[in-house]
């Protein structure tokens, strides 16, 4: 009898292996999207484009970033040419050249809108470390754009999060979040994301133009674009200090 | 002296027409710098009220950080455990409640407002039960209800605030913040009613909420960002907040009013210097109308001045004769101008004048929203009346001297 249940058991073993050794799990799949939108050190030039009920605006950048923690962006148009936001681990600043003033951006001062778009400073300051905020669970899959994609949804772990509950549709195989919706604690939708277009760079799909809708206004919505981006290249050591920021 | 004293008084009442005019220019000078004195010291002493009784309280507790942060109103820095600071708060003869302030963004939807919109507003989350023990708002309600305890989706609106975004009891918004931590939370509240108050700054940017509902949005777990106190008008603030503040737990700071207000009583100060050179031009024209009339007078009578010469009398009692029917001229016009300039004040203390038409849609740097009353003030009074009589002496002194300096000839063929 015993012999029996032990067949039983080796061939529901062999039987299920194959699934059990190569099911990724909703863990692994942050951790890997994290990965490929993280470069050793990066720069990019692009624009946000921002329409709401008072019309249209658009600002140009160029930006840099190093590993996870350090960035600078610098903005190019004519009405802001000259802002600069820097951010290093902890801290982000801001630098107005008319004004010749330097801002430390902590706390509260961090919810502020960027220019009038629909992002926040606290946006830019996220570190990709999703899986400190936030518990994961996949929700199965869905085809978004013509691509396989897992569904992930996550839910805050804390209160220090902007958004308490995310779903993501994550690329099955280039890891690319695809499309984002993120909700209150309640379900209430606050912002809809979605990649209109990539670009591949070192072998990485990542986002060439990416629109941010606020889910609680109508036609006010944010689009993100790069046109140019180099990825791991050499960068001065100064360009993430406030020396270089000032200068 | 005597005889000088007599010759002063005759000559008042010799020239009855020169000195009723005079002693008019000064009276209508000295009612009008006790009427605008009046006024602006009313309006700044009802600013002070109604700041305090809708605004500010007497003295308001905070947790540290907190009042560098204000502009932000971050609800990190809010008081843990209220109740208990309550009771150490009321102990000083005094009332207290909570309220908890946040920053959102108020939308607007075109089913109630006939087009959708948003705008950043700021937020009082109060306690129905207790927050008129402290403030003053339970005789401005005009339209609806008060919140209710423990009210999830009640709103009360400022009614400036109301009829600038066409609000109605009845509508419905959304608002949207962030709780404490940083979470985004959105919540949808209806207007329940529309208050209006003397205080302008409220009308034009009042919304209150239920504290029990704002707790559990925010994820306040029964902190506050606030603790509002009230004491006894004549309390010494200074001395209260310093025994308030010996009685509070480490991480509490206690702020007067004036430390809560302290923008707007800079604002008061700039204005002081204004409001003085107002009252500064008041008297110019009192004094340059009082001088004209004694210089007219001095000349009127040139040819008497000569003959009182030729008399034998002297410069000196010439000069202090004419100075007290200068002084004279000046005590009939300032009590003429005090009886006059107090009859007016009896009026703006009691009923004032309504300005709300213009103050709706203008801030003149006060708190009053409508009507502006005056104010007492024995000093402007005894200050009014002592000038009235020093200035016309004053003004007087020039020309006599200056009629003085010619020879007795010149003088009686003056024309």
């Amino acid at each position: 009898m015993s012999k029996r249940i032990i067949i039983v058991l080796l061939g529901l073993t062999i039987l299920f292996l194959p699934v059990s050794l190569f099911a990724i799990t909703a863990q692994e799949i942050v951790r890997e999207m994290d990965a490929q939108a993280t470069f050793e050190t990066s720069y990019a030039t692009g624009s946000i484009k921002t329409v709401d009920r008072f019309g249209t605006k658009e600002s140009t950048f160029k930006a840099w970033s190093r590993g996870t923690t350090d960035s600078l962006i610098e903005f190019t148009s004519i009405a802001e040419r000259g802002q600069k936001i820097l951010r290093t681990k902890g801290s982000l600043y801001l630098f107005y050249p008319d004004a010749e003033e330097l801002i430390r951006m902590q706390g509260a001062a961090l919810r502020q809108s960027v220019l009038g778009s629909d992002l926040s400073y606290e946006d830019m300051t996220e570190e990709k470390t999703t899986l400190d905020d936030y518990d994961v669970t996949l929700d199965g899959s869905e085809t978004v754009r013509g691509r396989d994609c897992h569904i992930l949804i996550l839910t805050a772990k804390t209160r220090q999060v902007a958004y308490p509950v995310q779903k993501i549709w994550v690329d099955k195989e280039t890891f690319l979040t695809w499309k984002g919706e993120y909700a209150t604690n309640h379900g209430r939708l606050l912002k809809k994301m979605e990649v209109l277009d990539t670009l591949v760079i070192d072998g990485r799909t990542l986002p060439k133009e990416t629109r941010i809708e606020d889910a609680m206004k109508s036609n006010s919505a944010t689009w993100m674009m790069l046109d140019t981006l180099e990825v791991n290249i050499p960068l001065e050591s100064n360009l993430f200090t406030l020396e270089n920021l000032t200068w | 002296m005597k005889f000088i004293l007599q010759l002063a008084v005759k000559n008042l009442s010799r020239y009855k027409r020169r000195t009723i005019i005079t002693a008019v220019a000064i009276a209508v000078g000295l009612m009008m710098y006790i009427i605008v004195d009046s006024i602006l010291r009313g309006a700044s002493l009802e600013s002070m009220r109604n700041l305090r009784w809708y605004e500010t309280a007497s003295l308001r507790v905070y947790a540290e950080g907190y009042w560098e942060d204000r502009a932000f109103l971050p609800l990190e820095n809010s008081i843990e455990d209220p109740a208990s600071i309550m009771s150490l708060v009321e102990g000083e003869q005094g009332v207290a409640t909570v309220r908890t302030t946040f920053a959102a963004e108020m939308i607007l939807y075109s089913d109630d407002f006939g087009e959708n919109g948003n705008m950043n507003v700021k937020v009082t989350a109060i306690d129905p039960t207790q927050d008129f023990e402290v403030y003053r708002f339970e005789d401005t309600l005009v339209e609806g209800r008060f919140l209710e305890p423990g009210e999830m989706d009640g709103l009360l609106l400022g009614s400036w605030f109301a009829e600038d975004i066409g609000a109605e009891v009845g509508y419905w918004v959304t608002l949207l913040t962030r709780g404490k931590g940083g979470f985004y939370e959105a919540f949808d509240m209806q207007i329940v009613g529309i208050v209006n108050c003397p205080n302008p700054n409220v009308n034009r940017t009042l919304i209150m909420m239920d504290i029990a509902a704002a707790d559990t949005y925010l994820g306040m777990e029964n902190s506050v960002t606030s603790i509002d106190i009230l004491l006894p008008e004549k309390t010494d603030l200074e001395l209260a907040k310093v025994a308030i503040q010996a009685k509070l737990p480490e991480g509490l700071e206690v702020f007067t009013w004036k430390d809560l207000a302290q923008d707007y009583l800079a604002i008061v100060g700039a204005k002081q210097g204004g409001t003085g050179m107002i009252l500064f031009l008041v008297f110019i024209i009192a004094a340059v109308g009082v001088s004209n009339t004694m210089l007219m007078a001095m000349y009127e009578r040139m040819r008497e001045l000569g003959m009182m010469r030729a008399l034998g009398m002297r410069d000196r009692d010439i000069l202090l004769s004419f100075l007290f029917e200068a002084g004279g001229i000046g005590l009939i016009g300032s009590v003429v101008g005090i009886a006059l300039g107090s009859l007016v004040n009896i009026y703006l203390v009691n009923t004032g004048f309504d300005f709300g038409f213009m103050f709706r849609n203008m801030d003149i740097g006060f708190r009053i929203s409508s009507v502006m009353r005056g104010a007492w003030s024995l000093s402007t009074i005894l200050k009014a009346f002592s000038a009235g009589i020093f200035l016309s002496m004053l003004v007087a002194v020039l020309p006599i001297r200056r009629a003085l300096k010619l020879d007795i000839p010149t003088c009686l063929h003056h024309q």
